[in-house]
């Protein structure tokens, strides 16, 4: 456990230096402001719009994070060859791969943190409640991206970065459209549509991403029950779970030439 | 006898790029053992399998077959490693880290003893390898000596018993060189079994009481460095003087210099010095079969 905390430290040291970070954070800020503009735009329904876009933002800066950074940070070790002297210490390559995961992580749970003040404090100006609702629908934008770093970690280590963003993102998106294969599934002139027949196949193998999307509820008050918390939870473990061993599996037989 | 620091037996690689092309049998059975306390060279051409073979001995690259034994136990545990220090060819290290920061990051993941102990001995090590004004600044900053001199004080920052050390001298100039091989020498006196390649003949020659060779994939010497320079002799140097004038002749074997000493006397001139001649490391390679050309940087 010792050698995964030093190897995550040094991730977030590595992101933390690393100018593309304060690109997606400005990115993501602009994406919140935006949200007060496009707010404008309603007469009655300003500050719901507002948040909506607000959590809209720090989902995508959480995402572009996840998926970009997360392509290189694997790739980044290999290619300049300084995976060569961390493997040569008493670390293994999983423990190597649990660092760089909890690394990430770390990093963009104090990015979520700083943009979630923000978008809290727009939110005040706004006149609407920042509560428990708040705080849940960040929470499931955690764990969207916990499932997307073990995404970008798994297909890191198989490919180049630019493959990498093009796997993860089609994954990303295919797993936000999974429950509409769900849903055209239950039309009764759908179901028999090649579309929903394979796409309710691969959903299958994909995560539903909008398991975690409680993003609404603290705009319009909505309660999320605990159950769905418990197992929406759960659910983005088995998946991390589920990457992380695929993602050791393909390291471990690497030959670092 | 005490244990080899790393013994090697029948190790065997193939690489295969591509699914049409042909496989290149970068290792074909090699066999040698490190002794502790001794600096060993490890010699060959471009393409000969050093790399190979030292990044097998990591784990980095998989070995097809063959059995690696380091302290006498098989198989690289992170005891072991915690044992080993090692510097790669063309070494790349963090270059958003200042230089003590990189040192407590790699001690940090071998070290034992305490916090306050890593920072005397990160301290230490700056001042030995000349990078103590350095210390604090990025490794970005960094010229390419700097950077070999940084990276062998990685190797060394958790006191091991046996560092590897893949062409430390390469792309130096030759005060670097110079810096590298007396850093080299004074870690084996402290008992550290030094294991290093090079294409640096002279230098190996100069350090190494071991030599392991490769060529093309397989093993064509491991053993002292007298021995090798002993395999072939070269002759004899004889000086002479008569009526203060020196002359100096070389001769192929000790019957032909014992004639030419009988002549010499005989006209009553005088011996001034008869000295065998040694190989150097280079001519060794040149006589015992080595392609001269391949052996050269």
């Amino acid at each position: 456990m010792k050698s995964v905390s030093i190897i995550a430290v040094n991730t977030f040291r590595e992101v933390i230096r690393d100018r593309i970070l304060y690109g997606i954070i400005v990115f993501a800020l602009l994406l919140i402001s935006l949200s007060v503009v496009l707010g404008g735009l309603s007469f009655t329904e300003q500050a719901k719009i507002s948040a909506d876009f607000g959590f809209a933002g720090i989902q995508i800066g959480a995402s572009i994070l996840s998926i970009f950074v997360g392509s290189t940070l694997v790739a980044k070790e290999i290619e300049k060859q300084t995976i060569l002297t961390l493997l040569a210490r008493p670390i293994s390559r999983t423990q190597f791969l649990m660092g760089k995961f909890f690394g990430l992580f770390l990093v963009i749970i104090t990015v979520m943190a700083g943009l979630a003040a923000v978008l809290a404090l727009l939110l005040i100006y706004l006149r609407l409640k920042v509560d428990g609702l708040f705080f849940i629908a960040l929470y499931g934008v955690v764990l969207e991206s916990l499932i997307l770093v073990s995404i970008t970690l798994m297909f890191g280590v198989i490919s180049r970065p630019v493959m990498t963003v093009i796997f993860a993102s089609s994954l990303f998106l295919i797993g936000h459209w999974v429950s509409s294969f769900e849903g055209l599934m239950k039309i009764k002139a759908m179901a028999t549509e090649p579309i929903a027949i394979y796409g309710s196949k691969i959903a299958k193998f994909v995560p539903n991403l909008e398991r975690f999307n409680w993003r609404s509820a603290p705009v319009y008050s909505t309660p999320v029950p605990a159950e769905d918390l418990l197992y929406a939870t759960l659910y983005a473990a088995g998946w991390v779970l589920v990457f992380l061993a695929l993602t050791s599996f393909a390291f471990r037989r690497r030959d670092f030439v | 006898m005490s244990t080899p620091v790393l013994e090697i037996r029948d190790l065997k690689k193939t690489y295969k790029r591509g699914w049409n092309a042909k496989p290149v049998h970068a290792l074909k059975g090699v066999s040698f053992q490190i002794e502790p306390g001794t600096i060993t060279g490890f010699l060959g051409a471009n393409g000969a399998g050093k790399t190979t073979t030292i990044k097998c001995l990591f784990g980095l690259s998989l070995p097809d077959s063959g059995t690696i034994k380091y302290f006498g136990q098989e198989g690289l545990t992170n005891e072991a490693k915690a044992k080993i220090g090692f510097l790669p060819e063309r070494p790349y290290f963090y270059e958003y880290l200042t230089g003590r920061e990189f040192l407590r990051f790699y001690g940090k993941l071998s070290w034992k003893d305490t916090t306050s102990e890593l920072e005397k001995r990160i301290s230490q090590l700056l001042d030995r390898v000349g990078l103590a004004h350095a210390g604090d600044r990025p490794l970005r900053s960094y010229s390419k000596g700097m950077l070999q001199r940084i990276g062998i004080a990685q190797a060394l920052i958790h006191k091991p018993e046996f560092i590897i050390l893949d062409e430390p001298q390469t792309g130096l100039d030759p005060d670097g060189r110079h810096e590298v091989r007396e850093i080299i020498k004074e870690t084996a006196q402290q008992g550290t079994a030094v294991f290093f390649s090079s294409h640096l003949l002279p230098d190996a020659e100069q350090l190494c009481k071991n030599l392991v060779i490769l060529k093309q994939g397989t093993l064509v010497y491991s053993g002292s460095t007298q021995n090798l320079l002993g395999q072939v002799e070269k002759g004899f140097r004889l000086v002479s003087a008569k009526s203060d004038v020196l002359t100096t002749q070389d001769y192929a074997s000790p019957a032909e210099l014992q004639i030419a000493i009988d002549q010499i006397r005989k006209v009553g001139g005088e011996i001034r010095e008869v000295r065998a001649l040694r190989l150097t490391l280079e001519e060794a390679f040149a006589q015992i079969g080595f392609d001269k050309k391949e052996a050269r940087p």
